[in-house]
């Protein structure tokens, strides 16, 4: 068992798991049908493929990590059919700007080194929720060993951007959310829809999957050590008298 | 030799008050000392002399610490910038312990840790028939340079480092300066520039005073305890009027 973890930051992410019709919302972190999604995606599995998709969705286990939570982003969007010059309908979309996470699959050794080569040499390009969100830096961070998806986000280095760990630079850890599928004995677990079933064009399938929500420590690489203060000085310890 | 330590209550406009203005709480602290008529000079030429100096160890921890001959009164300070209804006659809202027995146990060899605020200047001329004229040092390396003058005159050293905590090989910077910061157990700090109107005295226009004031923290080793007391009681450097010159020790804590 093996852990394959990715960074996911670009300009801009989307990620929608109750999106529906005119108003495309995002999640506030990557949604597993979109991680999953785009591992397919760089396997070369074919939209229709339910089949190959099903051994991905079912023998990973996700979680992610929200190294930079970024700002939302309200699209609002008007478009107009190429040919006919007919409206098309009004529809709001949402992105996450300047966001950067770290997401982890946990699964087979073999089916994750697969993935991570895939990941390299992909043959279909990734992307963060939405075709029109290129990641910005490569995707893959590597293969971790150990099958513990807390373990495994809790030990990767802090990935936020430079501007944004500067603002943080008096700090020398920093608190992090950590959202993945919960564990046998975890009862405290939320439910989301986003274990995919089907990716067919036709028709998106998805089933509810559990999200535990907990917070990890990250050491701050750039952490500025405090200059310290002034050292303490009473001239009153040197009197031994007292009146 | 008395030395006096009071806490200002940040939080009223008395404090405040004197503590924008040097030369308004040196007329506080002389104040203090009921044997001392305003007309009188404050003291004899090398004899000890009322010194003070502002500590701001936290930003409400505001200490003003005095070193006098004689013993003071501050309860107008308490009134004004203190906490006079926690003063009771036990505690008047200042510490006042005699300061002689404390001078006469210094010897030679003592280390001690040091605190002083000081006036660091020079005067100079820039072309050689120009007059003298009193500047500021402004770097830490001439500030320090400027103690480091003065240390064998007032009956100290400062302690060098050991070899092995100095980050500059032999203990220069790259242009073959000496730098003193990295020699000596001695750091610079808390530069202020001071410029304040000197009050108006009547029929005259006020003057401007402008200071440099730092505050040096070190460890020092007694030399000479003769000129050490002389210095702790008359001060060092200029400006001792506006809270600078005033030298107090305190033990090393174990690690020395």
């Amino acid at each position: 068992m093996s852990v394959l973890a990715l960074r996911l930051a670009g300009p801009m992410q989307s990620w929608g798991s109750s999106a529906r019709f005119a108003r495309r919302t995002t999640e506030s972190a990557p949604t597993k049908s979109g991680v999953i999604g785009l591992l397919a995606a760089a396997a070369g599995i074919e939209r229709g493929d339910d089949e190959a998709l099903a051994t991905l969705a079912d023998g990973l286990r996700f979680g992610v990590r929200i190294d930079q939570p970024g700002s939302r982003v309200r699209d609002f969007q008007t478009a107009h059919h190429g040919v006919t010059g007919a409206s098309m309908p009004l529809s709001e979309r949402f992105y996450l700007a300047d966001a950067v996470f770290v997401a982890a699959v946990a699964g087979e050794t073999g089916l994750l080194t697969r993935l991570f080569g895939a990941l390299r040499a992909p043959a279909y390009p990734p992307f963060l929720g939405r075709r029109s969100c290129p990641p910005a830096q490569p995707v893959e961070l590597g293969l971790r060993d150990g099958d513990s998806l807390q373990q495994a986000l809790t030990d990767e280095p802090w990935q936020a951007a430079a501007w944004y760990r500067r603002r943080h630079q008096d700090e020398a850890m920093v608190s992090l959310t950590v959202l993945r599928e919960a564990d046998e004995d975890e009862h405290d677990a939320d439910h989301q829809r986003d274990q995919p079933l089907s990716f067919a064009a036709e028709q998106r399938r998805h089933a509810l999957r559990t999200v535990v929500s907990r917070s990890v420590n990250v050491p701050n690489p750039d952490v500025v050590r405090q200059q310290a203060g002034r050292p303490r000085h009473d001239p009153f310890d040197a009197l031994e008298e007292s009146v | 030799m008395f030395l006096t330590r009071f806490r200002m209550n940040t939080a009223r406009t008395g404090a405040r008050r004197l503590l924008s203005s040097p030369q308004v709480l040196h007329a506080a602290v002389m104040a203090s000392f009921p044997g001392l008529l305003p007309t009188q000079t404050a003291a004899a030429p090398n004899g000890p002399r009322v010194l003070w100096r502002i500590d701001q160890n936290a930003r409400a921890e505001v200490l003003l610490y005095v070193v006098s001959p004689e013993k003071p009164d501050l309860t107008h300070l308490v009134e004004q910038a203190g906490w006079p209804a926690a003063a009771d006659p036990g505690n008047p809202g200042w510490q006042t312990r005699p300061y002689a027995p404390f001078l006469d146990r210094l010897a030679q060899g003592q280390r001690w840790a040091f605190r002083l605020t000081a006036n660091p200047v020079h005067d100079i001329r820039r072309k050689p028939d120009e007059p003298r004229k009193r500047t500021a040092h402004i770097t830490p390396v001439h500030q320090m340079g400027w103690l480091l003058d003065r240390q064998e005159r007032c009956g100290f050293h400062v302690v060098e480092k050991p070899q092995s905590e100095r980050l500059l090989p032999g203990g220069t910077t790259y242009r073959g300066h000496e730098h003193h910061g990295d020699r000596y157990r001695l750091t610079v700090g808390d530069r202020r520039g001071l410029a304040f109107d000197k009050a108006r005295a009547e029929g005259k226009r006020g003057n401007r005073v402008s200071l440099v004031t730092v505050t040096f923290d070190g460890h020092l080793e007694v030399t000479d305890p003769v000129a050490m007391r002389r210095a702790l009681a008359q001060g060092i450097g200029k400006a001792k009027a506006y809270g600078c010159g005033l030298l107090t020790l305190a033990p090393l804590d174990g690690t020395e």
